[in-house]
């Protein structure tokens, strides 16, 4: 959309609710990394798509032991991708607190361009950018 | 398989007295006499990607190992014992293989066909092709490529330290980097940054570092280490895998 004023908008959104389980997340991984075929991405970016998706959703719900939802935003645009999660967890909570290890953090920056995890809200944002 | 009652009285005679003398030649007799089962279990598990002959020759280290340690005065029939012993020996070899045993056929022979068709593209273009460069190489939908991909990570939560499915990489990648042993001086100071790290075997944790620490590109770490870029993308994956488990363990 070279013209619209608006360009910085999302193209295109994709919404995901999945239970959060390690069996289910996949399909989050699956998601991301079918939009981000569809923007060209190449191998290597989509892998590293998925891996960020793993390790940014494992710190948000562990194991899957906590029963609850994962809500998935994804954001198009043109040459990147914004993926949103945010975890509604039960009050059967196991009590684990989400975060990120330094070395996470580390990880992260070399997988994607932009992540942040927001402990209190229980969600995370992150954007992939095609090179 | 069913023996007549001469036969099993004979095999359950021949138990009793190899659980005595443990001979190997009555050894031998009672692993003969009861070959009919391993390849019986070994069928069941045909068609899930791996060679009929190879799972025989699976379920019959099963079955020899049911034959050394079956007791006959416990009142179990050898072959309820020996079935339960081969079917473990065939999964732990679909999850040591790293497949996931539900993996359709298709998937896990189309993600191994990707793995040589991203080298070749990566060296022919010069960087790493896109889904859709990969689909038209490979004859399938992009879809097809993404599901083979994730299919073929689905190792990700099976045995760490297993050797990846069809390769016969992990070897030669070992004993390359114990020729490189003084490079891991850098990864050994860096591993300081978390004591998780050193919780990985040397060669993962060299991955490591090249690919996040040192910002290479998977594709620069498969040419450096001399393995596909596929299998440095399954060791990173199982990696990061391991160390959120040991951080939250």
């Amino acid at each position: 959309m070279p013209n619209d004023p608006l360009a910085t908008d999302a193209v295109e959104a994709v919404d995901l609710s999945v239970p959060t389980s390690p069996e289910l997340v996949r399909l989050a991984r699956v998601t991301a990394s079918g939009l981000a075929s569809r923007l060209g991405f190449t191998y290597e970016e989509v892998e590293d798509l998925r891996l960020a998706i793993d390790e940014l959703c494992y710190a948000l719900v562990g194991k899957g032991h906590v029963s609850g939802t994962l809500r998935l935003h994804y954001a198009i645009f043109d040459g990147s991708l914004e993926i949103e999660g945010t975890a509604d967890v039960g009050a059967d909570s196991d009590g684990r607190s989400p975060h990120l290890s330094e070395l996470s953090e580390l990880i992260l920056d070399a997988l994607v361009d932009e992540h942040s995890l927001d402990v209190e809200g229980l969600h995370f944002r992150l954007v992939k950018r095609r090179v | 398989m069913t023996f007549d009652p001469a036969q099993r009285e004979e095999l359950r005679q021949k138990f009793v007295a190899f659980a005595e003398t443990r001979s190997p030649l009555l050894r031998g007799e009672l692993v003969t006499a009861h070959l009919g089962l391993a390849e019986y279990l070994a069928r069941r598990f045909n068609n899930r990607g791996e060679p009929l002959d190879d799972l025989v020759q699976v379920a019959s280290v099963g079955l020899l190992k049911a034959v050394d340690r079956f007791d006959p005065v416990r009142g179990v029939e050898f072959s309820t014992y020996a079935t339960h012993t081969i079917v473990g020996e065939l999964k732990r070899h679909f999850r040591d293989k790293g497949w996931a045993v539900r993996a359709p056929r298709r998937m896990q022979e189309l993600y191994l066909r990707l793995g040589k068709i991203i080298a070749n593209l990566s060296q022919e273009i010069g960087r790493s092709p896109t889904i859709a460069e990969l689909a038209t190489e490979a004859q399938v939908s992009e879809e097809e490529v993404l599901e083979a991909l994730e299919a073929g990570q689905a190792y990700r939560f099976a045995s760490l330290d297993a050797p990846s499915p069809g390769d016969d990489e992990g070897d030669a990648m070992s004993s390359r980097l114990g020729v490189e042993d003084n490079q891991m001086e850098g990864a050994e100071h860096r591993a300081t940054l978390s004591p998780l790290l050193s919780t990985l075997p040397a060669r993962e944790r060299r991955i490591l570092q090249l690919r996040f620490f040192d910002g290479l590109t998977q594709s620069e770490i498969a040419t450096q280490l001399g393995i596909s870029q596929m299998h440095v993308s399954r060791l990173l994956a199982r990696s990061l895998a391991q160390l959120r488990q040991a951080a939250d363990a």
